[in-house]
């Protein structure tokens, strides 16, 4: 783990509103594992404060982003040109732990794609995997997962089912119930929320990758925290004991 | 290289450069790209008698040239930060500054009593920007009354020197700085964030309201560190906003004895030891021989 220079290799436009950002890394920054991220120094200087982002995927040190434009720093980050120079700390944080026995379900929503990605990856096609979005103009972010399979759920109906993931997730949930299986999911509060309530009763081992706002990534502010069922010390910070959490520890 | 030690109540410390309190972690979290042993000493979190929890989120939020925080000092404790924390400290012989708080008198008496003299406490430092809920909720620290008063009773309980953390929230500074320092405070640390509120433009709402910190603090701090240094003989610790060596020159320089970094580590997790070279380089390039040189050199005139 460090705070490393890297070049922009290509930033661009993948769907309306997303941007695959690819940057050469000046020197190795070491294993980076499904579900960590890195805090990245968008350039400009009005933007104080780093941002975090999932690594989408590192190899031959290079590291690509999948990014939504949603505010200030991401905007200012799909307007940065090939050749420019990005800080990137990392790679952070706890990552996914794959249970050898248990099948592996991935569900995901939205941008909440770029955070499993890379877990999609190291399965090989070992798993299941659902991912909802509005409409079809953003199913080429699945691009790199198509040869996957993924079941997909779009909320017009544009592709795949009509609906959202965790509804199109329910209507497999009966033939994996009963089966041994670990759920992997980023995505939406939302999404989070009533995946939760669906699998509640039959309490599916489930980790989930969070988001919170944050400013060092590193551990050192306790800004970024999630209430977890822990009673001594109910606040975990999403940086250093996270992103990824089990799902039955958090509290929504 | 320019010598940079500088000698703090006593206390031989290899450069004046510390972290502000509650912007590294527990010290062990920064391991991975630079030893705690580089700063001068580490100041830990801010530490109570019993543990806190902390607010709920947000508790960060981004301004342009600064942040505001709302941590609500979550902390595990006086008692487990030595049994859990501290022996990694003992391992590496770095020496530590102990901030603390409490709600009430009796809890900021209770930690400090807790606290034991030990080789690597340089010192104590009590943040004085709590509310006191006994007192309807107003911070210690905003009348010069209620700084007397605790630092006294603080005093009488440790034999640890003792840093006031003034918070810069008051009428005057330099009346609380007088009021802490005829109390008995050994020495004092300037300053703690200043309250503020974040807006969130998507949802029209105020998420919420803390310390403001980072470069907006920083002529706010300059000015009460020239201020109080000049009224009061005890050394100071010039706090806010520093972000690099130069900032940092412009502490000394206006009468600090050493200085604290905080929001600067979030941005640059290397700030701290880059800091601490700059300050070096910028004696050696300049022709001082040691720190103490430049320390005040902006009170003549
Ligand atoms: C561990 C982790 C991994 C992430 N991975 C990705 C990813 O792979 N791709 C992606 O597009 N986004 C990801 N995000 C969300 C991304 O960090 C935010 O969308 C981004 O910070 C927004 O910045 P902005 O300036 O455009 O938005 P603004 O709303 O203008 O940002 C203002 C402040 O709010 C913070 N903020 C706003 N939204 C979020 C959010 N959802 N999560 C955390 N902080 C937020 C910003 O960091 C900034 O400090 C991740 C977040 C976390 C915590
Ligand atoms: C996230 C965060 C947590 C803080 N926690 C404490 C604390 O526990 N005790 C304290 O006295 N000051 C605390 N502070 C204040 C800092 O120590 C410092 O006085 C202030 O941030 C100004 O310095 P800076 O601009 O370099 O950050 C905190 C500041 C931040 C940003
Ligand atoms: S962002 Fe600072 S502790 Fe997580």
């Amino acid at each position: 783990m460090d705070d490393i220079e890297g070049k922009v290799l290509s930033n661009r436009a993948i769907a309306p509103g997303y941007c695959l950002l690819r940057i050469r890394l000046s020197r190795s920054m070491g294993a980076a594992r499904p579900g960590q991220f890195v805090m990245m120094k968008i350039p400009g200087e009005d933007i104080f404060l780093r941002r975090p982002f999932s690594i989408y995927d590192y190899q031959k040190g290079v590291l690509t982003i999948m990014y939504k434009v949603v505010g200030k720093g991401t905007e200012r980050l799909s307007k940065t040109p090939k050749g420019a120079s990005i800080l990137t700390l990392g790679p952070l944080g706890r990552w996914f732990t794959v249970n050898r026995s248990a099948s592996p379900v991935v569900v995901a929503g939205g941008i909440g794609f770029a955070g499993v990605y890379s877990l999609i990856k190291t399965l090989r096609g070992n798993s299941s995997i659902f991912f909802g979005c509005s409409a079809i103009n953003e199913i080429s972010l699945l691009k790199d997962a198509m040869r996957f399979h993924p079941l997909v759920a779009t909320l017009d109906g544009s592709y795949g089912f009509k609906g959202n993931v965790v509804q199109l997730f329910k209507k497999h949930l009966k033939g994996l119930k009963d089966k041994n299986v670990e759920i992997f999911t980023c995505g939406p509060d939302n999404m989070v929320k009533s995946l939760k309530q669906l699998i509640e009763p039959y309490k599916i081992p489930c980790q989930v990758l969070l988001e919170e706002r944050m400013a060092c990534g590193m551990g050192l502010c306790f800004g970024c925290v999630k209430k977890t069922t822990d009673v001594q010390e109910p606040y975990k910070r999403v940086c250093k004991e996270g992103p990824v959490f089990d799902l039955w520890e958090i509290f929504l | 290289m320019g010598n940079i030690s500088i000698k703090l109540l006593g206390k031989r410390l290899r450069n004046p450069v510390l972290n502000a309190s509650g912007t590294l972690g527990y010290g062990i979290e920064i391991e991975p790209l630079w030893g705690i042993e580089t700063l001068g000493a580490y100041v830990t979190k801010g530490l109570s008698i019993k543990p806190h929890h902390g607010n709920p989120t947000p508790r960060v939020w981004e301004e342009r040239h600064g942040m505001i925080n709302s941590i609500g000092l979550q902390n595990v404790g006086v008692d487990r930060f030595f049994n859990v924390y501290f022996p990694f400290f003992k391992k590496k012989k770095a020496p530590i500054i102990v901030n603390f708080f409490g709600f009430t008198e009796d809890e900021y008496i209770a930690c400090a009593e807790k606290i034991k003299p030990d080789r690597l406490i340089a010192a104590l430092e009590m943040n004085l920007s709590c509310p006191n809920i006994k007192a309807g909720g107003i911070s210690f620290g905003k009348e010069p009354r209620m700084v007397f008063d605790i630092v006294k009773k603080v005093k009488a309980v440790t034999k640890i020197p003792l840093f006031a953390k003034l918070t810069p929230e008051v009428r005057n500074i330099v009346d609380i700085a007088r009021a802490a320092c005829d109390a008995g405070a050994d020495g004092l640390t300037l300053i703690n964030t200043m309250p503020a509120a974040g807006f969130d433009a998507k949802k029209k709402n105020i998420p919420l309201k803390g310390g403001l910190s980072g470069p907006v603090l920083k002529p706010i701090a300059l000015r009460a560190v020239h201020e109080c240094s000049k009224a009061v003989r005890v050394p100071i610790i010039g706090v806010g906003g520093i972000m690099d060596a130069m900032d940092a020159v412009s502490f000394f320089m206006a009468g600090a004895k050493a200085i604290q970094i905080g929001t600067a580590t979030f941005v640059d997790p290397y700030a701290i030891p880059k800091i601490i070279k700059g300050v070096a380089d910028y004696l050696d390039a300049n022709g001082y021989k040691k720190i103490d040189d430049i320390i005040g050199t902006a009170h003549e005139r």
